[in-house]
């Protein structure tokens, strides 16, 4: 406590002299405006007073044309300039470092039904997170929940049900079809085939299924095309000057395209209910409540089987021709008693069958889904927040203190049965033309325990809390001030981990306008970071911005053409400990690990973790940017842009250029490597957004375009190559690397002239690829590795939203598109680049034969490993431009005076489908999943009625 | 509202103004704390170079593995840089166990492991001589790895780390050469074998007391804590005394002519290896089947070796092994594929190789009258295998997929499982799954009596015996004796190569190849003989009684490679670190 104490000492001192300080005359208490209010760090600022940095959504106005499931990346993307749906300008966001604030507290952006919500602010400028300190260095996304207003009881009720339709669907060949390649890669690697004629023949004709198993895992019998989702809510609001409340009661479901065993009753549900609450104690004192409970809830088959996975990445390996997952016992011979009598002992026959397998393969998804039992997962939120505002105009004229307080609790576990079952393998042989089975093996044995297993147990806890002083004048008419002082911290407990995450801070921001046409902000963030060395803990992160609204000078005040007119520019620099992912990473701090033995007795070993390195400090965003903002034509255009730049320095690394590699070894995982703050990167973009809305007659036409240009720079690397294009300085952050390719080897004889023995393969023959021997150093190794392009790791470089509304009378349409360019990517694993034992994809048709050696799209294949051709080269690279129709809403609203006097007072009807159509050269590649559940398209009825 | 901030601030302070605490130690505590010095010298344990099972073997001519991702396929396939993970870990692992044994033998002599001094001397002696022994170790392994003529044709070792290191000291530093690098491992050992006992056996009474601690008030209880069975299986004098023996065979090499170490000094420390254990007469009957069910057992006593044992591993009840090696129908992985040319190495039961026409092989039934460790070590097709005894089917015709390239990653390639090291008892079927002991052999005495034989043929010839009572022909009699061949006609074979070195070096390194296969000592061999590395590995791929070899896998090396490369990104970074020739 006393600690504390000490540390909330400076900002009460500060408040105090802030208090005392302004002996100037006042005249006027500040004004408040009409125009909207935009949520910034602690506090809200008017609409054209913004000075850059930061970006809203209305989502309550846009749900009423664009009715949304889920907040997310991809339904918020394109509706604002400088989010791209993954980061904000282009910083990094990965790894849970975009902080999402839930009404202040540090939450989940897919906890929060979009319909509970009143705004989403993007912080997107470093001025603009500065108070939200260390944590919030790579952006901040603001939520604000709905609230009560002073009226009369208003009841929303809202329900919609939609189809998931899946998009595309993996192609894999046919047994028939695999067994034939299969044949021609073995040959290819100098084997005999390994598959007869007769087997393929049989195979193909279909002639005994089970005996000449071909299992489309993407059959209508196992795979549905659609699946239901269904969401419903009910909103009651209402209030007095007094107090005001807003509550909602959110529920949702939705299925699965599965249907083998017991995946057919897959499901997600989740049920929540919210109540805000504001009340005026009295005059001066006002507080607020904000509770939410959440109950989340999937059920799905369980798959016991690592190998396996689930059921999609069981499709991507399981070869069709491997086992026949389900056997009629009528194919058994009847004399074969042993064998009748082996399989109907098994607990497992369905509609006369038996579950088949073979010694290599006693399992398959089928079986698992069916007989491994099922399990269901289990996540429950409780949030609780509260606030106080204290009008402290009794003690000095424009004073307020707030103080804000959260705490929430989330927990997950999974409950489960988990069965063991039997499988049986056939021995197969033909009488007469007859295919039976004539002995039968058994692999596994039934267990079914009964036990429910409860697994995965988590929870963590979040408290929040922040105090501040908010300072608000006026003098003269003309000098506008506002200064606060915030204390704010927060920190996160997580079951399993010792530690917690934490971000204290104290900022203190004074802003000043002089007739609101020159403005003036300056911030300064005192950061704390406890994962520092004791010295070296806190730090300044300061910030000022400038600001000139030229539409309040007298030369413009009154032109039409332009309404609103303000340019501003600024400069931060921000410290963070974002990239410190562990504490005491300053010291070297010996651990017990690793086990060692000798013939009686072991103990665990002890080494170092790391090296010492006490000077380890925060790292730093420094950033300058420039915004321009404005509506035009009597507010019929409006366009806002923005210019940024900012370096990331001091990014953590342990330097592995000055130590040799024994500094670190795996088991035991010791290092004497001490971390150094050294590798920066730079991001460079602009952003901007246009509307232009204008009322033909009784029709209303609004089209918006948002547009977010990212680059990334590595300025700073710890690194050595022989070769310069090989260094990561100067290249993109999201840089892909790997070989350039110069097609297939047309000759064996050309494959035999060059060394590319160091990717691994043994022998290189027509059909295998051929790199650039970059360096001319006569070998093809990881020396020529070169870079390829851009990843957009931090979402597309360059990102359009498109959105157009249209009304007219009670109808609205609204549609949205989002274009994405300028990134690209890998086409990975064996649906594209088939070796091995891997099932093959529709993709091995074109590959590499004698017969098509020009119009080949895949190397020959092979039953080994496929290193040569199967390296990162840009043979396999792809660009991911892409423009998406990512949805078509169309609103019906009945007329108002339908319901005059009437208990309904509206009624609202909508058909919407979200992500329609990509159009781009590689679709059908970007809408394949492969290995997970399919992509689909989402077609959505629903209605709204107010009471 | 104050009530909620005084909870928060005062319940949950940890990690928020100051880290909550951990127990942070640095190298200094081993000054306090007896039991941590201890578990410094256990990372260097731990970092130990022994596999439990064959693993560089299936880059040689002896196997191949049907694991298409395995980093030594990749390798043997012309796939070995200076980034070459696999044969760079050596680089990592060695050098950082030199590391913690500097870190401990730095501070050993202020350790406080007793308060009575006569106990406490004779804690800093065991340990300083564990350290040593294991520092010698990780020296054999480096310079087995790395040590080379470099870029400027100089025979080099590796730079020699005596002092540990930290962030600040500099790195850049040279290689010492192979002479010096041999020099500082035969001190280690040399130090080692007098701090250690040759075994760390109890004793019954104080007379026992070794005469350097009988002088220091102790009596054999505290001797017993200290140097008795309870440490069984640590570096013993013996163990060091081994890995001297294995270092100067490597130095005497052909690879590595001066190195400073004479053949005749290889010899001299195989035997004094080999007269610990009672000179020849102390060959384990049985050592050649040492991992056998009928030899382990479920005789685990832990604190005893079977004779032919110098250093092992815990016993460890498991499946693994068999797992990874049993043939598909055994539910095994078939990983290690024996070769024919290893095949056709075992000579027919009369001891003449297969082909001398005396030998009477006969090649419609290849398998017949041969060296009985062929079916010790190899599964052939038709033979049995498994708890049950199941016949193992390798053909093109099999009914299962253990034959031939039936299933890839499943079947073997080459025509044979791997035989040796596995037991019959145990069934990995995880329905079935029988477990049984097994433990990892790091020295056995077969290979020291090897070492000897092939150091002292080239020292004073096949039948010479320098100052031991025993020649190279003396022993390699014995090992094919014990192997059962030969035994009807006197091993003629043998009495005709003993007329020349030449003669009998050619069946010294075939025994050595025979008794040590897939024991992760090949590799290196052929590389210090400066043997041919690029034998393609053939199989047999046998449909009813016709019998076609085929080539499996090419063995791309090139010349250079019998030195191993030093890691591309070490010799990046540090100018006076210098490459082997051609990498």
């Amino acid at each position: 406590m006393i600690s504390i104490y000490k540390k909330y000492l400076p900002a009460a001192m500060l408040a105090s002299m802030m208090a005392v300080a302004p002996a100037v005359t006042a005249q006027e208490e500040a004004d408040t405006t009409a125009t909207p209010m935009v949520q910034l760090a602690y506090r809200q600022v008017a609409a054209d007073e913004v000075l850059g940095g930061a970006e809203t959504i209305n989502i309550a106005d846009l749900m009423k044309k664009n009715y949304i499931n889920d907040l997310n990346g991809t339904t918020l993307k394109g509706y604002v300039p400088g989010y791209n749906g993954n980061s904000l300008w282009g910083s990094d966001a990965n790894d849970g470092r975009l902080l999402v604030l839930i009404d202040g507290v540090p939450r989940d952006m897919n906890n929060i039904p979009p319909i509970e919500v009143e705004s989403v602010t993007f912080l997107k400028g470093a001025q603009a997170v500065l108070l939200y300190g260390s944590r919030a260095a790579e952006g901040a996304v603001y939520i604000t929940t709905k609230r009560g207003h002073d009226g009369d009881l208003k009841i929303d009720a809202h329900a919609s049900t939609g189809w998931a339709v899946a998009k595309r669907l993996p192609e894999y060949l046919n047994s028939a079809s695999y067994m034939t390649l299969y044949n021609e890669a073995r040959v290819n690697d100098g084997l005999d085939p390994l598959y007869s004629a007769e087997d393929i023949y049989n195979t193909a004709s279909g002639v005994n299924p089970f005996r000449y198993p071909d299992v489309d895992m993407y059959s209508k019998d196992y795979v549905r095309r659609t699946f239901n989702r269904t969401d419903g809510d009910l909103e009651i609001s209402g209030g007095n000057q007094r107090a005001r409340f807003y509550t909602n009661i959110n529920y949702y479901r939705y299925g699965d395209y599965l249907k083998v065993g017991e995946s057919k009753n897959n499901y997600t549900d989740r049920f929540s209910v919210r109540g805000n609450v504001d009340v005026d104690i009295v005059d001066a004192v006002s507080a607020y409540v904000n509770a939410a409970a959440t109950f989340y809830g999937s059920h799905s088959a369980v798959c016991d089987n690592d190998k396996f996975g689930n059921y999609w990445s069981a499709a991507n390996t399981f070869r069709p021709n491997r086992v026949s997952p389900f056997i009629p016992i009528s194919m058994i011979n009847p004399g074969a008693l042993a064998a009748l009598e082996l399989v109907n002992n098994s607990s497992n026959l369905q509609n006369g069958m038996f579950p088949g397998g073979t010694i290599s393969d006693p399992n398959n998804i089928f079986s698992e889904y069916n007989f491994a039992g099922d399990s269901k997962f289990t996540s429950r939120q409780f949030q609780f927040d509260a606030g106080v505002n204290v009008d402290l105009a009794s003690v000095t004229k424009g004073l307020t203190f707030n103080a804000k307080f959260g705490i929430d609790y989330a927990t997950s576990y999974t409950t489960s049965y988990n069965n063991k079952y039997a499988t049986f393998v056939p021995v197969w042989q033909n009488f007469n033309g007859k295919d039976e089975i004539v002995s039968i093996s058994q692999e596994g044995k039934d267990e079914h325990s009964g036990v429910q297993n409860i697994s995965g147990s988590t929870s963590r806890q979040t408290i929040n809390f922040s105090a501040q002083f908010d300072y608000a004048r006026r003098w003269a008419d003309v000098h506008n001030f506002h200064a606060m002082v915030v204390a704010a911290g927060w920190q996160r407990t997580f079951s399993g981990e010792y530690h917690k995450t934490s971000s204290v801070n104290l900022g203190f921001e004074a802003d000043y306008n002089y007739d609101k046409r020159y403005y003036a902000e300056f911030g300064l963030t005192g950061v704390h970071s406890s994962r520092l060395a004791p010295g070296h803990r806190q730090g300044w992160s300061p910030s000022g911005t400038i600001g000139w609204r030229l539409s309040q000078e007298e030369w413009l005040k009154d032109s039409e053409a332009v309404n609103e007119l303000m340019i501003s520019a600024s400069a931060s620099k921000l410290k963070t400990d974002l990239y410190l992912t562990d504490y005491y990473m300053y010291s070297a701090n010996y651990t017990n690990g690793g086990w060692y033995s000798w013939a009686p007795g072991g103990q665990a070993a002890a080494y170092p973790k790391r090296g010492a390195n006490e000077n380890l400090t925060f790292i730093d965003r420094t950033e300058f940017s420039a915004n321009i903002r404005g509506d035009f034509f009597n507010n019929a255009l409006s366009l806002n842009a923005s210019f940024f730049t900012h370096k990331l320095s001091g990014l953590p690394i342990n330097n592995s250029t000055k130590f040799p590699t024994f500094f670190s070894t795996y088991y035991p995982a010791s290092s004497f490597v001490p971390w150094l703050n050294w590798d920066a990167n730079r991001r460079t973009g602009y952003d901007f957004g246009i509307t232009g809305r204008k009322q033909f007659g009784d029709v209303y036409l609004e089209l918006g375009v948002n547009a977010t240009y990212y680059k990334t720079k590595a300025t700073k690397r710890d690194e050595i190559h022989e070769d310069a294009y090989q260094n990561a300085v100067g290249k993109p952050v999201d840089a892909i690397w790997g070989y350039r390719c110069l097609g297939f080897f047309k000759t064996d004889e050309e494959a035999a002239s060059v060394d590319q023995s160091a990717l691994g393969s043994a022998e290189l023959k027509a059909g295998d690829l051929r790199y650039e021997d970059v360096n001319k150093d006569g070998v093809v190794d990881s020396k020529d590795r070169v870079y390829l392009g851009r990843g957009g790791w931090y979402g597309d470089p360059f990102t359009l939203g498109v959105n157009l509304t249209a009304k007219y009378k009670g109808f609205t349409l609204f549609v949205h598109c989002t274009g994405s360019y300028g990134a690209k990517s890998y086409k990975t694993g064996s649906y594209y680049r088939p070796a091995g034992e891997n099932k093959y994809s529709s993709y091995a048709l074109d590959r590499w034969t004698p017969a098509n050696a020009n119009s080949a799209t895949l190397p020959r294949l092979t039953t080994t490993n496929a290193n040569n051709n199967n390296r990162d080269s840009d043979f396999w690279l792809y660009s991911r431009d892409r423009f998406e129709i990512a949805k078509v809403q169309l609103t019906y609203d009945f007329p108002t005076h339908l319901f005059s006097g009437k208990v309904v007072k509206g009624i609202s009807l909508f058909l919407s489908g979200d992500d329609l159509v990509m159009f781009g050269k590689n679709r059908k590649i970007m809408e394949t999943t492969v290995g997970g559940s399919p992509q689909y398209r989402f077609y959505n009825f629903g209605a709204q009625v107010t009471f | 509202m104050a009530a909620g901030l005084l909870m928060v601030s005062t319940a949950s302070c940890d990690d928020l103004f100051d880290p909550a605490i951990e127990n942070i130690r640095d190298a200094n505590a081993m000054d306090t704390e007896a039991k941590y010095a201890d578990a410094i010298l256990g990372s260097a344990y731990i970092l130990m170079p022994y596999s439990s099972g064959p693993v560089n073997d299936v880059a040689t001519d002896d196997a191949v593995s049907n694991d298409l991702s395995n980093a030594w396929l990749t390798m043997a396939g012309g796939g070995w840089t200076s980034q070459t993970g696999v044969s760079t870990d050596n680089w990592r692992d060695r050098n950082a166990s030199i590391q913690f044994l500097n870190l401990f033998l730095e501070r050993v002599d202020n350790v406080p492991f007793s308060t009575t001094p006569g106990i406490n001397q004779m804690f800093v002696d065991r340990l300083k001589g564990e350290a040593l022994g294991l520092r010698a170790l990780n020296m054999y392994y480096l310079l087995q790895n790395y040590g080379g003529k470099g870029t400027s044709g100089e025979l080099l070792g590796v730079p020699i780390w005596q002092e540990s290191y930290d962030a600040t000291t500099d790195m850049n530093v040279a290689r010492n050469t192979f002479a010096e690098c041999m020099e500082a491992l035969l001190k280690d050992v040399n130090e080692a074998s007098q701090l250690l006992p040759t075994d760390f056996v109890d004793l019954s009474n104080n007379n026992q007391i070794p005469a350097k601690y009988a002088g220091l008030g102790v009596d054999f209880m505290d001797y017993n804590r200290v140097f008795g069975s309870t440490t069984w299986t640590r570096m013993s004098g013996r163990i060091a005394e081994a890995i001297g023996a294995q270092a100067s065979l490597l130095a005497a090499s052909p690879a590595f002519q001066g190195s400073g170490v004479e053949w005749s000094e290889a010899a001299d420390y195989a035997a004094r290896v080999i007269d610990r254990a009672g000179g020849l007469a102390g060959m384990a009957p049985d050592g050649h089947k040492w991992y056998t069910a009928e030899v382990i057992g479920n005789n685990t006593i832990s604190t005893a070796n079977h004779d032919e044992i110098i250093w092992r591993g815990g016993y460890e009840e498991n499946s693994s092994i068999e797992g990874d090696n049993f043939p598909p129908s055994l539910y095994g992985k078939g990983r290690v594929n024996p070769t024919q040319n290893l095949v056709d190495a075992f000579p027919a039961l009369n001891g003449y190789p297969i082909s001398d026409p005396r030998s009477g092989y006969d090649k419609n039934d290849p398998y017949s009258n041969r060296d009985p460790r062929l079916d010790l070590y190899i599964v052939t097709n038709g033979s049995t295998l498994g708890v049950n005894n199941a016949i193992v089917e390798t053909s093109t015709d099999a009914a299962s997929t253990d034959g031939i390239n039936k299933e890839s990653g499943r079947s073997t390639r080459t025509g044979y499982y791997l035989r040796k090291l596995l037991r019959n008892d145990v069934n990995p079927n995880s329905t079935n799954e029988v477990k049984k002991y097994h433990y990892t052999k790091r020295i056995r005495y077969t290979e020291i009596f090897l070492a000897y034989a092939e150091a002292a043929n080239e020292a004073w010839g096949p039948t010479g015996k320098g100052t031991h009572p025993y020649s190279a022909y003396d022993v390699i009699k014995a090992i094919r004796s014990r192997a059962g061949i030969g035994t009807a006609n006197g091993d003629a074979y043998l009495e005709e190569c003993k007329a020349s070195k030449e003669t009998m070096r050619t069946l010294i390194r075939n025994e050595r190849r025979l008794e040590l296969c897939f024991e992760n000592i090949r590799f290196w061999d052929l590389r210090r003989w400066q043997a041919d590395l690029k034998e393609t590995a053939r199989g047999a791929s046998i449909t009813g009684t016709s019998f076609n070899y085929i080539d499996v896998e090419p063995r791309n090396f090139a010349d250079y490679m019998i030195y191993g490369p030093l890691p591309y990104g070490d010799i990046l970074k540090f100018s006076n670190l210098e490459q082997n020739a051609g990498w």
